[in-house]
Formats: structure tokens, sequence, C-alpha cells
């Protein structure tokens, strides 16, 4: 009776279950169709849409671009790119983009291998530390593994500018001379806030050139304008401090004398309050890490939504905080 | 900037089908596949009250990343699912192994199994691969927005879609012709093993059968869509139809239902709040099982209440 029933059962599952499959392979067919449609119209008086990740790439693509492009940046103010979480009309705003830019050497994660998957395939996606030599860049771990914090040092970022322009000039070649030659005049302008850097720096007294903060994002800062630098957390924001790392620091703050330490806007404060804390010294002001600042707050004439006003106010504070 | 943005019938329930069948089409989709395949699953866990084995197993795969990442050296996709399935069978054979061998019950066991396994990972993470971001976050757990990007698969000139959704969709089938294959056996050990075992029955070959399928398609879905949508569409689509229905058959045909109607409910949704879209489908989903927990013809709260009132 009951293998009666049963066998019944699975006969008209079967049948059930094909027609379904059936109908799925349809579903899927004409999707399918739908996606290979191509978008990305090229109407030489209409503006280049870029579409960045992180805030510093899309501030580097509106000085590069000018007039000619319209940039949108994906995480704003306050978001840590190594956690961030794709919305849906991100997606519809890649889709649409006639140019992705990101940042590159993993610092956006697993997007970063949709994106080079995408570039093979044709679409126009570009890396802007892709033309950096390799050489320049700070090793983190093994396997080639590179830092990805670029932006810290501004001389290396002012030379991303060229494979921005050359990234937009594959899109518009017809501007192409306009976006290389703003991109050498940025290249000049930042050359001006490199040596302004350096020279607030040369204001810390040498001993005290010691930054410590929550994360490991300021290795190029520190390698640029000639600060030790000390993270309570590695590279990743992911992995907890463990009670030794913070033993240590706390020591190592004690023995060298360091006056202050630093928090990040997109990292959690509590680790480094309590080596604060412990180790007595004060926090100074809160530094931009991994993203800028919102659009339209200034620091004396300048906006903390551009990737001048983000190094600006981050370098006063480490100027006052140590001095 | 407003908390909710503006609300357009056009923009929420028109264009999705429309002009943005090739984004938020695909990702419902796709949505659709993961939740059909783990609704598929979840009925039997949720029979044979595994239904945590889910979450145990999508914890758990970290030390499988970990172990995979000290042997290759390298990041790449293969390496880690393959790392991530060997440890999702293993916390399987662990919780079989400490329930036969010990006193603890099935659902400490889980808890044993995967906790600790877990947290063999974040050691090694720290102990082994402490300078380079690696956690199942970065790793392995793939984004929903992120899969219609994906350059499509091609047969001949036959153009198949994203690789994410031509994998589920292998899945999806596989798992089809599989449960149609050994249902008779699958329902038998799952609502009676000891009568199982007395008609000759294979009762811990299909337990470990099953677990294998529930490992893959875990380990699959998480790959493609992340941690959320797998763990939720595990139990949603199976624990809707349970409370809708006794038989087996029509709970299975239900979960399918279930799927279907999570991945448009959470499409709309996420248009509209233009949020995550994976967790908008399970908000979605959960509302579906919120509406048959109160409408449900035989075991539902309104029904009952209407009946006692005719009685009194």
């Amino acid at each position: 009776m009951l293998g009666c029933f049963l066998s019944a059962a699975s006969a008209w599952l079967r049948l059930r279950l094909l027609v379904s499959v059936d109908v799925v392979l349809r579903l899927l067919g004409f999707l399918m169709a739908a996606t290979l449609a191509a978008r990305g119209g090229d109407g030489a008086g209409t503006l280049v849409s870029v579409c960045a990740t992180v805030g510093m790439v899309a501030d580097l693509a509106r000085e590069v671009g000018g007039p000619q492009v319209a940039v949108h940046a994906l995480m704003g103010p306050g978001v840590d790119p190594h956690l961030y979480r794709a919305t849906a009309s991100d997606l519809v705003r890649l889709q649409r983009a006639d140019l992705i830019l990101y940042s590159g050497l993993h610092l956006e994660g697993r997007m970063q291998e949709t994106f080079e998957r995408l570039r093979r395939s044709g679409r126009r996606v570009a890396a802007v530390t892709d033309g950096l030599a390799r050489d320049r860049l700070i090793n983190a771990g093994g396997e080639g593994q590179k830092d990805p914090h670029v932006w810290f040092d501004v001389r290396l970022w002012a030379d991303c500018a060229d494979a921005v322009a050359e990234a937009l000039a594959g899109v518009r070649p017809a501007s192409a001379e306009a976006f290389r030659s703003r991109a050498s005049e940025l290249k000049r302008r930042w050359d001006g806030l490199d040596r302004w850097v350096r020279g607030r720096v040369e204001e810390i007294p040498p001993t005290r050139r010691i930054l410590v903060t929550s994360h490991d994002a300021f290795g190029y800062f520190g390698r640029a304008y000639g600060m030790q630098v000390v993270a309570l957390q590695g590279i990743s924001t992911v992995t907890e401090a463990g009670l030794a790392d913070m033993a240590q620091l706390t020591d190592f703050i004690r023995s060298k004398g360091v006056p202050a330490v630093f928090l990040e806007s997109s990292v959690s404060p509590a680790g480094l309050q309590r080596i604060a804390k412990d180790a007595g010294v004060r926090r100074g002001g809160e530094l931009f890490s991994d993203a800028l600042g919102t659009p339209g707050q200034k620091h004396g004439p300048f906006d903390l939504g551009t990737y001048e006003g983000m190094i600006r106010r981050n370098v006063d504070r480490i100027v006052e905080g140590l001095k | 900037m407003t908390l909710v943005p503006d609300f357009s019938v056009q923009r929420v329930f028109v264009d999705p089908w429309t002009t943005g069948i090739d984004s938020h089409g695909m990702m419902a989709l796709v949505t659709f596949l993961v939740g059909c395949t783990c609704g598929l699953v979840g009925n039997f866990l949720i029979l044979r009250r595994m239904a945590l084995m889910g979450d145990a197993i999508s914890h758990s795969v970290l030390p499988g990343i970990a172990v995979a990442f000290l042997l290759t050296g390298s990041r790449g996709i293969g390496a880690m699912v393959l790392g991530a399935f060997v440890a999702a069978f293993a916390t399987h054979l662990l919780v079989e192994g400490i329930t036969r061998y010990s006193r603890v019950r099935p659902d400490a066991a889980i808890g044993i199994a995967f906790s600790t396994l877990f947290a063999l990972g974040v050691v090694l993470v720290a102990v082994f691969a402490d300078r380079v971001d690696l956690d199942q976050d970065c790793v392995l757990n793939g984004e929903l927005p992120m899969i219609p990007l994906e350059p499509p698969v091609h047969l001949g000139s036959l153009s198949l879609g994203p690789p994410p959704l031509v994998r589920l969709a292998g899945l999806l089938v596989a798992s089809v012709l599989l449960l149609a294959l050994f249902y008779k056996e699958l329902l038998l050990t799952s609502f009676d093993p000891g009568l199982a075992a007395a008609l000759g029955l294979p009762v811990s070959a299909v337990h470990h059968g099953l677990m294998l399928w529930l490992a893959l398609a875990v380990v699959a879905s998480f790959e493609a869509v992340g941690a959320i949508l797998v763990i939720a569409l595990l139990i949603l689509p199976g624990a809707t139809a349970a409370i809708l229905t006794e038989r087996m058959v029509p709970r299975l045909v239900l979960g399918v239902v279930h799927a279907a109607l999570s991945a448009i409910g959470g499409m709309h949704l996420s248009v509209a709040l233009d949020c995550s879209p994976a967790g908008a489908s399970v908000v979605a989903g959960g509302a579906w099982f919120t509406l048959a927990w109160l409408f449900s013809p035989t075991a539902g709260w309104v029904p009952r209440w209407w009946r006692s009132r005719g009685a009194a």
C-alpha cells in the first residue's frame, strides 16, 4: 500500500519536475538574450558617465575629466570599502556607466575579480593604481600582496591621474588632449600639496614623528613623509586585535613618549580608546582613512568631500596632536 | 537625504520587468534558483529536525578556506570553494561522530561542531594569514548585485548568462534529478528511520548523501550570493510549506512557489528602498511565512479564530 503510494507520488513528481526544469531553462534563455543587448552610446556632445568605487577615485575622475564627465561614487563618506555591500541601484549604475574606475590592489575585495572579468570581456573598466610601478608599492604579507592605501602618498596618488586620463581618452578620444593636460596640471598642483604636507610634518619634533592608528592604512604616509606608523589592527579591519598586541602597543607608546593616538572615521574606535586610556595619552582628532568626508563640509577653504581637503585636514590634525 | 526614497508605481513595479530585466530581473532569477535548491534540501532538513545544519555549514567553512589558502597560497576561487566544501562535509562527519559516540544530542552536537570549527578558522587566520585580507566575507561571499555584471558564458553561439547563474541552474537541475531518483528513500528515512531500516533501506548512506547535497548547495549558493540568502532560504520555503500542508509533494512544490514569491517580492522591495537585494528577499520571504502562519487553512491563526467563534 505504502509502496504503491510512494511510486505513484514519485512518478507524479518526476513529471512535475521535468515540466519545471523546462520552464526554468526557457526563462534562462529569455533572460540571456536580454543581457546580451550591450549598452553605452557614444554621443560626442554628451557627458561621459563614470562610476567610481571609493571617494578618492571619484575625486581623481572629477579632476581629470573636468566638465566632460559626470562622476558617481558608490561608497559615500564614512563607508569602509573592506565591508561594503552593493545595492540594487549600484548595479544599475555600474551597468549603465561608460567607464568604471576602481582603486585596485584588493581594496575592493571580491568586487575586483568581477571588474577584472568585465575588462577581459571588453567593457571599459580600469584600476587607477594599475599604472604604478610595482616596486613603488609597499608589500603586505606574502604572495605579491600590496598595501592598497596608496592615496596617502600624495605624489604616488597624483601619478594615478595618468591612468585615469588614458581610461577617459579611451571612451572619448576627441577629448583625449584635454584629459591629458588636466592630468599633468593636477600633478603640478598636487606637487604643491605634497610639499605642504612635508613642511607641516617637519614642524613635529623628530622624536615625536610616530603615528598610532586603529588599522594599517597609513603605511604610504609614513614612508613618504618620514613618520613611523604603528597600527593596532592589520590591513583588514575584520580580525580583532589580541590582548598581547594591545599590551605591546601600550608599552611602546609609553616608552617612546608618544603624545597622542588617532582614531579613524570608518573603523570602530573601542580598541584604541582603551589603549589611549591605559597609556595615559590624548586622543588626537579623528582621521579619514578609507573614505572622504561629507561634501560641503569645510576645512578652512577646502571641501572635505575632495581628496585635497581630506589630506589637509588629516595632516593638520596629526601635526596639532603631536607637536 | 530622506530615509525612504520617493515611491512611484512605475519605478517600483513596472521598470524592473521592462528596462530593468537585465539587472533586477537577473538578480531575482538568481535568488529564485538559490531558493529552489535550498528550499528542496531544506524541506528534508526540517523533517529531520536538522534545520540549523545549514547555518552550521555556512559558519564552518572558514577553516576550510584558511587551509586552502595555506596550501595553495592563492585566493583563487576554485581552491577556496573546494576547501569550503571539504570543511562543510567535515562538519557533518563531526556532528555524526559526536552524536553516535557520545551522549550528546544532535542539536548540541551541531552547536559544538560548527563553533569549534569556526573558532579553529579564526585562530588559523590570526596565526598564519595575519597580514592578508582573508576572511569569508571577502574571499567567498559573493554579492548578488555583482552577478549580472559578470560576462556571460557561451555555449557555441548561445549565451547562457553569468557563470554563477549557470552553476546554480546546473545545481538545481542535478538536485531535481537526484530528488526524483531517490525520493522514496529520502522520504521514508526522514519520516520513519526505524521502518526504513527494517525495510532494508540504507538509512545512513541516504543521510550522508543528503548532507553531501546540502554541503554542495550551501557552498555553491554562498559563493554566488553570500551568507544571508543561503541560511534564510534553506529554512523559509520549507517552513512556510510545512505550515500549509502535511503532504510531502505539495510541500516541495510550495517551497518552490515560496522561493519565486520571495525573489519577486525582494526585487520590488529592494527597488523601492534601494537596499541590499539579498536582505530584501529574505524580508519578503519572512513576510510570506507570516502570511501563511496567519491564514493557513488548516493551522492558521485567523481561520482557527474564525472557527472557534462560529462554535461558541
